[in-house]
């Protein structure tokens, strides 16, 4: 019974300190900034109604990224090159995908990200390809190129999904 | 009916007819079904059991739909009470099955629960096989310290769906396969971690029962050698005897616990050479095309696997008939004879493989008959059986499979009927021959 009592607590414990290591990489001292996405709309009973996410980041091109075609842990440089969006809150800088390094140096603007093999090849997947929602929020039938993906880099160079924003 | 249905049907009768007395009749029958995988469960706690996932299940459901209204560190902290209570409660009422099963379901899910709550809230996505490696990863301490096999039994059933799923898939970390037709095959550590949910999932199973996390293994592990993963086998021979190896070998290893034969096993193994009496239709493949060469990995597997099923074979203790010196000599031969003929297709032409067919109907006719006089000699009615079962599927396929026209299979049916007429003449010959021995 003791036993079983410790397993409940390290397991209480795991999801207490899991938590608290989201809220605060959510919460993270960093920059916010957008990138374009292109939605679609999967449900699953288990997890409920999310928008299933695809970036033009996820198939980065630029500096080394062409070369890329091995599975596994990726940094890709994040970075606004002019492009903007226009959004209720007036227009906000949208960042693309500069280059990519298995070692990047210690500077800001790097994300971590994992190669892996998708329908139209190679993939760099950021952990922000899933959008939960209300079953009644209309981003849900969001159309392509209608919405842009709030983000920051978060706690070892994760990117964090924040927001769906309607572009206007 | 059930085995149990049958057998307190029976004790009734028998109590009936005054060769037990009741009592004695009930306390044999307790005996026999306190036995069971689920001895304590009942039907109230199967529906508890079905009430604690649906509250499980529901829970999410509901936190979905009032997604916008909860904060984040109010879900957080209302899901790790609700946790707690699920689980104390549980420890609390350990003593009362019909409340501590459904609650040690609901403590089973709610780490997925949790995990599924957080990505809500946090939007998380990624590896499809992670979260449910997580949760078998979290629930291993409850499956392993719970009194009840419950909580074990679902772990094994996590731990292995999700082997089968992750590793026949082609984007996640358990990925076995390739991508794509022969591209590049997947990071080693995919096949370290997957023998580690595979080993995982074989010891967490409650009890000595072997056999079916055994049996899970084995096809498991054909599976991966036919598909185009780094240890695919291109070869029909190769495949072959990887597979009636593996069949052997869960035969030999797979426990039941109980001390019952290995009925599911045995089918497996009957099932894989009656498969081979159609090979009398084999007709020669050029293979290429999909995935064409036998990696050295697999070949080198199959082999080992030949080896292993083979010295298990010559030491170990053959359990497809009763003991016995010419039963085991036998069953050995019929082993080892189900995969020594795998060889013949190493030739790949097709009369090696007319001969491999002949040899698998020779074999499920001699294990049938061995199945008989055996069961005749030892009054193991069930053996009997299989063994008239096995003869008779052998005989009817063979009809329709290569006679054909009425005539040629009516006179075939009249030959294996009389076949089976002398062999109950010297059944019966023997079992009066073995009675008088025992008189004498």
């Amino acid at each position: 019974m003791n036993k079983l009592r410790i397993a409940l607590g390290v397991q209480l414990l795991f999801f207490a300190a899991w938590g608290g290591w989201l809220l605060s990489s959510r919460n993270s001292d960093s920059p916010e900034f957008y990138l374009e996405t292109v939605p679609v709309d999967p449900r699953d009973l288990i997890s409920g109604t999310y928008v299933a996410l695809t970036y033009d980041i996820s198939t980065p091109r630029a500096g080394n990224c062409s070369f890329r075609d091995k599975f596994g842990p990726v940094f890709v440089k994040l970075e606004n090159r002019g492009k903007t969006a226009n959004t209720e809150a007036g227009p906000v800088p949208v960042y693309e995908a500069a280059d990519c390094s298995d070692n990047p140096p210690q500077e800001p603007g790097w994300a971590a990200a994992t190669m892996r093999h998708g329908f139209g090849g190679m993939s760099a997947a950021y952990g922000i390809e899933k959008f939960f929602l209300n079953e009644n929020d209309p981003r849900k039938d969001a159309a392509s190129g209608s919405v842009i993906a709030k983000v920051k880099i978060g706690h070892g160079r994760k990117l964090v999904l924040l927001d769906l924003v309607k572009k206007i | 009916m059930s085995y149990h249905s049958r057998l307190k049907k029976d004790l009734a009768g028998a109590a009936a007819e005054g060769l037990l007395t009741p009592e004695q009749a009930d306390r044999v029958w307790e005996r026999s079904y306190s036995k069971r995988a689920f001895a304590s469960f009942k039907a109230v706690h199967f529906i508890g059991a079905a009430a604690g996932l649906f509250v499980a299940l529901g829970l999410i459901l509901v936190v979905a739909s009032n997604w916008d209204k909860i904060g984040a560190i109010a879900k957080m902290g209302a899901f790790l009470l609700l946790f707690w209570g699920a689980a104390e409660a549980c420890l609390r009422l350990e003593s009362k099955p019909a409340a501590a099963v459904p609650l040690e379901t609901l403590w089973f899910f709610m780490p997925v629960l949790g995990i599924g709550l957080y990505a809500q809230i946090f939007n998380l996505s990624g590896d499809p096989v992670r979260p449910y490696l997580l949760w078998a990863a979290l629930s291993a301490p409850l499956a392993v310290l719970s009194k009840r096999p419950l909580a074990a039994h679902l772990t094994a059933i996590l731990l292995f769906t999700t082997l089968y799923w992750g590793t026949l898939g082609s984007s996640n970390m358990l990925s076995l396969g390739a991508p794509r037709i022969n591209e590049a095959v997947q990071p080693l550590w995919h096949w370290a971690l997957a023998l580690g949910v595979l080993g995982a999932g074989v010891a967490v199973y409650p009890g000595k029962k072997t056999g079916l996390p055994l049996g899970a293994s084995a096809v498991w592990l054909f599976m991966m050698l036919v598909a185009d993963t780094a240890i695919k086998l291109r070869s029909s021979a190769l495949i072959l005897l990887a597979g009636m190896s593996l069949a052997v070998l869960w035969l030999a290893w797979g426990e039941r616990g109980d001390g019952e034969k290995p009925v599911l096993p045995l089918t497996v193994w009957t099932g894989a050479v009656y498969a081979m009496t159609f090979f009398w239709h084999y007709k020669t493949h050029d293979y290429g095309g999909y995935g064409a060469e036998t990696t050295s990995a697999g070949g080198g597997l199959a082999l080992l696997l030949f080896a292993g099923a083979l010295a298990t074979v010559l030491l170990r203790k053959q359990r497809v008939l009763p003991e016995g010196q010419t039963e085991d000599y036998l069953a050995k031969g019929l082993l080892a004879g189900s995969m020594l003929c795998a060889f013949l297709l190493f030739d790949a032409t097709e009369a090696a493989a007319k001969l491999l067919a002949v040899i698998a109907n020779l074999i499920l006719a001699a294990f049938g008959a061995a199945c008989i006089v055996s069961g005749a000699k030892n009054s193991d009615e069930k053996l009997i059986n299989r063994g008239v079962a096995v003869i008779t599927l052998t005989a009817v396929t063979r009809f329709i499979d290569l006679f054909g026209g009425l005539l040629k299979s009516g006179v075939a049916f009249i030959v294996t009927g009389l076949a089976f007429g002398v062999l109950a003449y010297l059944v019966n010959k023997g079992r009066k021959a073995l009675i008088e021995s025992v008189k004498k």
